[in-house]
């Protein structure tokens, strides 16, 4: 009875681990991903190469997430002379490597791997209990 | 073992992989509270009280190294977006940096912004990738288009969260020559970063440039 009990008990970690470990493999930092088919949205063109000029096209397509307040003119003789808003968005994320599903994946098939292992146990008892 | 106690070890075991397994949920988050001056690497701003050094004619910068990180980009330049936000380099394969044209020159009185990603999307890692390993003392020298350079040297490197960006610390003025580097750090927080890492660095010489 003991061991039939320990040993869905080690059936159960057994399920646990092959489904996390793959899923922790896939790693946390942030890895490039080769260039794929990706459309680019960003336009290559450099902003305005001229000094007194406003620059024409924003460098990044991105939509900015920010700020809605607008640049502050500084006083004239500030050192600054025009004080952007917000911070700038310097860190494009490839769309490739996101982790957050990947929570989800796990803690799903951690419980799901659990689930599994309590109705073996109940079952290899009940069957125990009915046959003794 | 009886029974009840069978039953105690199995719920035990249970519960101990359920805790094992969440453990590791939290995908990229670095576990810290992130805002003005966060303790792992950031150092206070520079001080009002530095060296004198004697301040550069305007040249605008057409080249940046950094030695400690081994970075060595041309610098292009950067006006405002039409959001009122600064501009931000291409996102390309080719990745430098920009500078900020409203803003002095390197070497010049006030804070000189320069710019650069830490990724560029699918191409991988940016320019100002590692900006975050920075730590004061390290030198940085900026190229001017006049043939000269001006060094700087690091006064203290923050981390802070983006809804909170020190506006004032980092374009505020100075009275004397300083560099602004800025990237983004942090977690990843949908299609961006959650934080900023900023540079704060103080001219320490000037001299010929192409060293």
């Amino acid at each position: 009875m003991r061991r039939t009990v320990l040993s869905a008990l080690a059936l159960a970690c057994t399920a646990v681990l092959a489904s996390t470990v793959p899923a922790f493999a896939d790693g946390t930092a942030p890895t490039p991903v080769p260039a794929s088919a990706k459309p680019s949205a960003e336009p290559t063109k450099a902003p305005a190469p001229a000094e007194s000029k406003p620059p024409a096209t924003a460098p990044s397509a991105e939509p900015s997430t920010a700020p809605t307040e607008a640049p502050t003119k500084a006083p004239s003789d500030a050192e600054v002379s025009v004080v952007p808003s917000g911070a700038p968005d310097t860190g494009e994320v490839s769309t490739g490597s996101q982790s957050g599903g990947g929570s989800g994946l796990i803690g799903g098939g951690a419980a799901a791997a659990v689930a599994l292992g309590g109705a073996a146990v109940y079952v290899v008892r009940r069957r125990r209990a009915t046959g003794a | 073992m009886t029974l009840p106690s069978r039953r105690a070890f199995v719920t035990a075991a249970m519960a101990t992989l359920l805790v094992g397994c969440g453990g590791g949920g939290g995908g990229e988050s670095d576990g810290a509270a992130t805002g003005r001056g966060r303790g792992e690497d950031s150092s206070p701003p520079p001080s009002p009280a530095g060296k004198n050094v004697r301040a550069l004619a305007r040249s605008v910068p057409v080249g940046l190294r950094i030695p400690a990180i081994e970075v060595d980009t041309p610098v292009m330049r950067l006006g405002l977006a039409p959001d009122g936000s600064v501009e931000v380099p291409p996102v390309e394969a080719d990745d430098r940096a920009g500078w900020y044209r409203h803003s002095p020159t390197p070497g010049q009185v006030g804070p000189s912004v320069i710019l650069g990603h830490v990724t560029v999307g699918s191409y991988g890692e940016g320019v100002f990738r590692d900006l975050k390993r920075l730590r004061r003392g390290d030198r940085i020298e900026a190229r001017l288009a006049n043939g000269t350079a001006a060094e700087f040297t690091v006064s203290g490197v923050r981390t802070v969260a983006q809804a909170e960006f020190p506006t004032e610390d980092v374009y505020g003025d100075v009275g004397r020559p300083e560099l602004r580097l800025i990237t983004c750090g942090g977690p990843r927080s949908g299609d961006g970063y959650r934080d900023s890492v900023i540079v704060f660095a103080e001219l320490s010489s000037s001299g010929q440039g192409g060293s």
